[in-house]
């Protein structure tokens, strides 16, 4: 199954849903269009004519144009998802997760499509990372047992 | 007259190359140096580089899936992997050429703080409920509403 994470580029929620089999959604792979296409002039500077009207699906006109951006890369991975993992409160040099404004709509974006979502929070302590892991891994199971 | 075309040479798609971060738990039993050379000895046609937190390495899709099958069997628990936009030793990525560390390396370094405990919780796999979550009535959001007041 599809399953997209938040922070799109967080390692350890990627590394475990491939342990699972599962495939992540993650937004290196809709990076890696960007940098290595001829088509672009000075890739990642920037964007195609594309960009701008894909993000207008999901954020309107007047919303500023950072979260219309990064919305063009992120809301594609959230519709193409079959399930996915939210880890809120991540900190803020998460790459480049930081807009605020973006992780909110990305977050609605995912809770708004009515798949399976598992929310957890960024954890703190060695006792809150175990329960994370198991948490993380008994989801993918059950995602398993619902499909066959 | 152009050259004729060599049939074993055929253009290769800029989509079905990949880039892999693999990344070396804190407990790994491997160092760095060890896991590009056990990369190496896999004589696969990879581009490997070696990194501080593991190595970085680049190829076709299908080669660099099956490496990165491999080198986790080395210590499962311990290696993790993520895939990764820019390819190894991109300039407008690598430290050499930008000075500094990179975008990425601050996110990587404050999971890599995490993944001690996360390679013990995958050791020792645990039972746990997952709760689901709800949404809650408007009565209810009132009264949390009126209780934070």
């Amino acid at each position: 199954m599809k399953i997209a994470i938040f922070p799109p580029n967080s390692l350890i929620l990627a590394d475990l849903v491939e342990r699972r089999g599962h495939e992540p959604l993650v937004l290196q792979s809709e990076i890696r269009k960007k940098v290595t296409s001829s088509e672009i002039d000075s890739p990642p500077l920037n964007i195609t004519e594309e960009d701008p009207i894909k993000g207008l699906k999901y954020a309107a006109i007047e919303v500023p144009s950072g979260v219309r951006g990064r919305m063009a890369i992120f809301g594609p991975l959230i519709d193409e998802a079959d399930a996915a993992m939210i880890m809120e409160d991540a900190p803020f040099g998460f790459g480049c997760i930081g807009c605020a404004r973006t992780n909110e709509l990305c977050m609605f974006n995912i809770r708004k499509r009515n798949i399976p979502v598992l929310e957890l929070k960024y954890p703190t302590s060695k006792e809150e990372t175990i329960e994370l892991v198991n948490k993380i891994n008994e989801f993918l199971d059950s995602l398993e047992e619902k499909n066959g | 007259m152009s050259p004729p075309k060599n049939p074993e040479v055929t253009e290769k798609n800029p989509d079905d190359q990949v880039t892999r971060m693999i990344i070396l738990g804190p407990s790994a039993d491997i160092s760095q140096t060890e896991l590009v050379r056990i990369l190496h000895m896999m004589e696969i046609p990879l581009t490997i580089k070696s990194t501080c937190y593991g190595a970085v390495i680049g190829g076709d899709k299908d080669v660099v899936e099956q490496a990165v099958q491999k080198i986790r069997e080395v210590d499962e628990y311990n290696i993790f992997t993520k895939d990764r936009g820019f390819p190894p030793g991109d300039p407008r990525r690598c430290r050499a050429k930008r000075g500094g560390a990179r975008e990425g390396f601050h996110q990587l370094e404050k999971e890599f703080e995490l993944l001690e405990d996360v390679s013990k919780a995958l050791k020792n796999p645990q039972k746990v409920k997952v709760k689901e979550c709800k949404k809650i009535s408007p009565e209810e959001f009132r009264k949390i509403a009126e209780e934070c007041k």
